[in-house]
């Protein structure tokens, strides 16, 4: 067991004995600039979210990590996705988070705002992270300092079931230079062939990522470089608003239906149970959804545009971080570990797409004479979506972790009629807003 | 609060407790001393601790990350204008007023059902109990959303009538009943300690009753209810306790959102999400002592209503 | 014939009544657990399509898989799940055994506050108390062990079982104790011979239901266990499945199926002492 002593826990035992305990995490703890790596025995400890296959893979690339660094012990832990987060708001408010942490872009500032995480500049001398693409690097950066390496990054893109398109008989349009009509007729010529069978697509309205595209195509932004909400409301009713549409026309199934699929664990959605047949993911995702169906056949095309649509509205978005805590005793393992899963191809082999589509070339080179078809045409799209994508917009800020909550509840009221797309834009503005500002 | 019910149990017999002099008074003492020794040291070693810190924290901002920052009443002000919460206590209440009661009926039912010595006893007991070992897995989500589901099994038995069915769990309308429907479903607990209850009635009782001609209704409601009283308020109490703190039920089925819009954001759930899904951790313990307050008022009216209608043995 | 004999045949036709009325009842509980057997005998892609008993093809490799799928074979975490069970069960008998004597037969100062403490420790939710909780075993350092699960249930911080068995207790006929007072036997005495015996039911209820809810309790293991060779069966099972990748269901089915085999082992040899009341033991 590790213990952090430090003046977390003295300041812990003072409140104990009042009766009262309270979080004093590392804000305003010192980190040494440029620690060295000790020569003694090391433990330091790893924190990741995923199923079986994930953590089966992770501790394999911990034992290719310790017979590098035979002196530095990695304790794993690992959780489901609530679980992992409930856990480690609770170890780090008492001052006790895991050294090393995968991250999700969502809490990133939330976390190192408050001073939660590790400067990574302080520990440059360990840790390299020239190679990994600047664009996307900078998604680890809150207030332009480095606080998280990324592991890889996606765009969005269109799922489509092309299985079904065969066995309803409909065409599927060139999808190179498809519009939102061609997008909406081909979807309601699938319902109906399929006589209520299935529906041509599953529509957005319920995360950030495809709201911050939405944005995009139109010229707008979620959040600025303060981070401040910087969406057009204009924006938010517009992409509620085609939702609505696509239910009406028959496109998307009814709101109870799409309800069913909302928020669950994609194995349950709609795209894999073959009961639509187009849908909006990051493309990162495209090998777990074709291997969740192997009924289904998949293919990946880019988000249909108007005539009027910017150029570059596609962004890369981080899959996860590695992340150190600002309280670790180790700060030089710490580093070297999130060096060696950043930049050692041996990683590279072992994980392959599954934290995303790597952010280092070198990772990519290593992976990809591995992958199976579903995994190579991923990369493939990924490879093509490069030329499209445009600067990388900031990070969910801190306070504004919620999102994807708000999202999903206002998505919901409004696809149950219980209010309009102009008022769910009110309150969701007015409830975001309050929540950033109470965090700043 | 609940303390005035127990006052009264407790004059009642204090009473006796007077004749039987200061000697025997100052031996209950000390045998309490060593009997409650485990609890007491529990309450003040472990329990106490926490919940003090609670208290403070409900009085501050606290962001888990950094230290509590005193804010005095701004919690509580907060809670005034505060539009899900309001919700979450509508939903809970609803719930709570509906569901408690009813799976006590049920439960009771089928405990008088099956100890009258019914043949094959064991195997029904251990069915009924079935669901409530389940808990609440990932398992049973997936089960409840594929059943209770659009193209579920509920409505294909409803199409057969020629009733076209909403989508249970995820219609706003229909998704808190639903959870209701559950909840009387896991009925198993309460009914376990029903049956252990009714075992501890002597039979003699009712071989005297049945000596003088009482009919089974008749040895139901003035032999076997009175007798079982204190175990039908123990549910009761409970049963009250448990279901205003209910989670893990709305928990799964929404993927922990209350969802479909806020029709399930049970009280429990609502202070969960400030807690650890939006870092307030402050107006969470805030809101957690407003429930303390609540299940405390409606525990003590229940202790107070408890004379009318509990029958003790001592 | 049966004209001869109606209120026999009527008595017949209502316990036909009644037990065809218990089947049906029984099918509606059996149904989720005979739905998780089929889902773990369907291959991943059929599970969430069929909420019928059917099952098209048989894939009998979840369990296999299953049981290897995690860092540790699944008999690790039966087995730490199965110490902490033992440990809490044990706890609650013996500390709300006594606690509840207490509190039912014992006229002590301050009765009725600290029945009213007890109760009102259990009116507060988990979620606020949890991170307090964590610094204090932290400070312990009982992080990464199963003390913060065992230890509070040896102090009697379950009001639940303390209140059911005070219920019981105070049901129990008082000339039998005040009998034995007579005789000048002490309140250890009258604890241990007299009213331990006579609480079988409450105290099978108690260990039973601890069991249980030990078993399936998910969050406190959650945190207070960080090591994946402590973990227990929820905190396992939940780690087969990831929302953003594809997750192995029927593995996980498999092994909640194998994971509810000891629950209901203990609640069908356990309740058999839910039938000792006072009726068996002939208390008078």
């Amino acid at each position: 067991m590790k213990r952090h002593t430090s003046r977390t826990v003295r300041a812990g035992v003072a409140a104990a004995t009042a009766g009262v305990t309270l979080a004093a995490c590392g804000v305003g703890a010192d980190p040494v600039l440029h620690p060295e790596l000790s020569d003694e025995d090391v433990t330091i400890s790893m924190n990741w979210w995923g199923a079986d296959a994930r953590t089966q893979q992770t501790i394999e690339a911990i034992e290719l990590f310790e017979e590098e660094y035979p002196n530095i012990d990695v304790e794993p832990q690992y959780a489901d996705w609530t679980g992992y987060w409930d856990r480690l708001a609770t170890t780090t408010a008492a001052g006790d988070m895991p050294d090393v942490s995968q991250f999700d872009q969502i809490y990133l500032s939330s976390y190192a705002e408050r001073g939660a995480l590790l400067d990574l500049a302080t520990v440059n001398n360990i840790l390299d992270v020239s190679d990994l693409d600047p664009n996307v690097l900078d998604t680890g950066r809150v207030d332009g300092d480095l606080y998280a390496v990324p592991t890889g990054a996606t765009t969005n893109g269109i799922l489509i079931n092309t299985t079904l398109f065969e066995e309803y008989g409909v065409e599927i349009p060139d999808t190179t230079s498809w519009t939102w009509e061609d997008f909406e007729r081909t979807s309601i010529e699938l319902s109906e062939a399929s006589d209520g069978e299935a529906h041509g697509l599953s529509p957005f309205g319920g995360d950030s990522f495809s709201l911050t595209v939405w944005a995009r195509q139109h010229g707008g932004q979620v959040f600025d470089e303060n981070g401040e909400l910087a969406l057009d409301p204009e924006l938010l009713i517009s992409y509620w608003q085609r939702t609505l549409d696509y239910i009406d026309s028959g496109a998307a199934p009814s709101a109870s239906e799409l309800s069913e699929t909302l928020g669950l664990p994609l194995d349950q959605s709609g795209l894999v149970t073959g009961s639509t047949a187009m849908g909006f993911i990051p493309a990162g995702q495209f090998i777990a959804y074709q291997s969740a169906a192997p009924d289904f056949d998949y293919t990946l095309a880019n988000w249909p545009v108007d005539a009027d649509t910017e150029e570059g509205f596609q962004y890369l978005k981080p899959s996860m971080y590695w992340s150190a805590a600002s309280t670790t005793e180790h700060p030089a393992e710490a580093a070297l570990l999130i060096d060696f899963l950043s930049n050692d191809t041996r990683v590279a082999e072992i994980f392959g797409l599954d934290r995303g589509e790597p952010a280092n070339p070198a990772f990519w080179d290593a992976v990809e004479p591995l992958l199976d078809e579903a995994g190579r045409e991923s990369l493939a799209f990924t490879e093509a979506m490069s030329e499209e994508v445009g600067d990388t917009p900031p990070i969910t800020p801190s306070g504004a972790s919620d999102i994807e909550v708000l999202l999903n509840r206002y998505y919901q009221v409004i696809i149950f009629g219980q209010s309009s797309p102009e008022e769910a834009t009110e309150d969701f503005f007015n409830e975001l807003g309050d929540a950033i500002n109470a965090a700043s | 609060m609940s303390a005035l019910g127990e006052f009264r149990n407790l004059s009642r017999s204090r009473s006796r407790l007077d004749t039987a002099g200061k000697q025997e008074r100052s031996r209950d003492n000390k045998a309490a001393a060593f009997f409650l020794a485990p609890w007491v040291i529990g309450l003040l070693g472990i329990t106490v601790g926490p919940m003090i810190a609670s208290l403070y924290l409900a009085f501050t901002d606290y962001n888990l990350l950094q230290d509590p920052e005193f804010t005095g009443l701004d919690n509580i002000r907060r809670m005034l204008t505060d539009d899900r919460l309001a919700q979450s206590l509508q939903v809970t209440f609803t719930y709570v007023i509906v569901s408690v009661p009813l799976q006590l009926a049920v439960a009771l039912a089928l405990a008088l059902v099956l100890d009258r010595g019914i043949r094959g006893l064991s195997l029904y007991r251990s069915v009924l109990y079935l669901p409530s070992l389940l808990g609440a897995s990932v398992a049973i989500a997936v089960l409840w959303r594929l059943v209770f589901g659009t193209e579920g099994l509920v409505n294909a038995f409803l199409a057969l009538f020629g009733v076209e069915g909403p989508g249970w769990v995820t219609d706003p309308d229909t998704a808190l009943g639903t959870l209701v429907i559950l909840h009387v479903w896991t009925f198993g607990a309460p009914m376990v300690i029903f049956l252990a209850g009714l075992r501890q009635i002597p039979r003699e009782l009712y071989e005297a009753a049945a000596t003088d001609g009482a009919s089974k209704k008749r040895q139901l409601f003035s032999l076997t209810l009175p007798l079982l009283s204190p175990i039908i308020f123990f549910n009761l109490v409970l049963g009250l306790i448990g279901s205003f703190q209910s989670f893990t039920q709305a928990y799964i089925i929404s993927n922990g959102r209350g969802g479909p819009s806020d029709s399930t954001l049970f009280f429990s759930l609502y202070l969960y999400q400030e807690g650890f899904g939006s870092f307030r951790m402050g107006y969470a313990s805030a809101l957690a002592w407003l429930l303390l307050i609540i299940i405390g008022a409606f525990t003590a009216l229940n202790f107070w209503a408890s004379k009318y209608w509990v029958f003790y043995n001592d | 014939m049966t004209d001869a004999y109606p209120t026999t045949r009527r008595r017949r036709v209502a316990r036909v009544i009644k037990h065809v009325g218990l089947i049906i009842v029984c099918l509606l509980m059996l149904y989720p657990l005979l739905w998780m057997v089929a889902s773990s005998l369907r291959p991943n892609s059929d599970i969430f399509t069929s909420s019928g008993l059917f099952i098209d093809t048989f894939d009998f490799d979840h369990y296999p898989n299953g049981w290897d799928a995690l860092a540790y074979p699944f008999s690790t975490y039966l087995l730490n799940s199965f110490l902490v069970v033992l440990g809490s069960v044990i706890g609650n008998l013996i500390s709300c055994s006594m606690a509840a004597y207490a509190f039912a037969r014992l006229r002590f100062r301050m009765r009725g506050f600290a029945f009213v403490a007890m109760l009102v420790t259990i009116m507060l939710p988990i979620h606020v108390l949890i991170i307090p909780q964590y610094v204090f075993y932290a400070q312990l350092g009982w992080i990464n062990t199963y003390l913060p699960l065992i230890v509070p249930k040896f102090l009697a911080t379950d009001a639940f079982f303390i209140f059911l068995m005070v219920q019981f207790i105070r049901g129990i006929p008082r000339e039998l104790d005040e009998a034995a007072r007579i005789d000048g036997a002490g309140h250890l005495r009258i604890y241990g011979q007299i009213m331990l015996p006579l609480m079988v039911p409450a105290l099978a209820t108690t260990a039973i239901f601890t069991f249980i809810w030990t078993w399936n309790d998910f969050f406190t293991q959650l945190i207070f266990v960080t090591k994946p060779d402590l973990y227990t069966v929820p905190v396992a099972l939940r780690s087969f499945i990831d929302a953003q990748t594809q997750s192995d269901y029927g593995a996980m089915f498999a092994m909640s199926v194998v994971s509810l085999i000891p629950v209901f082992l203990v609640f069908l040899f356990g309740q058999r002492f839910l039938l000792r009341g006072i009726a068996t033991t002939g208390g008078k």
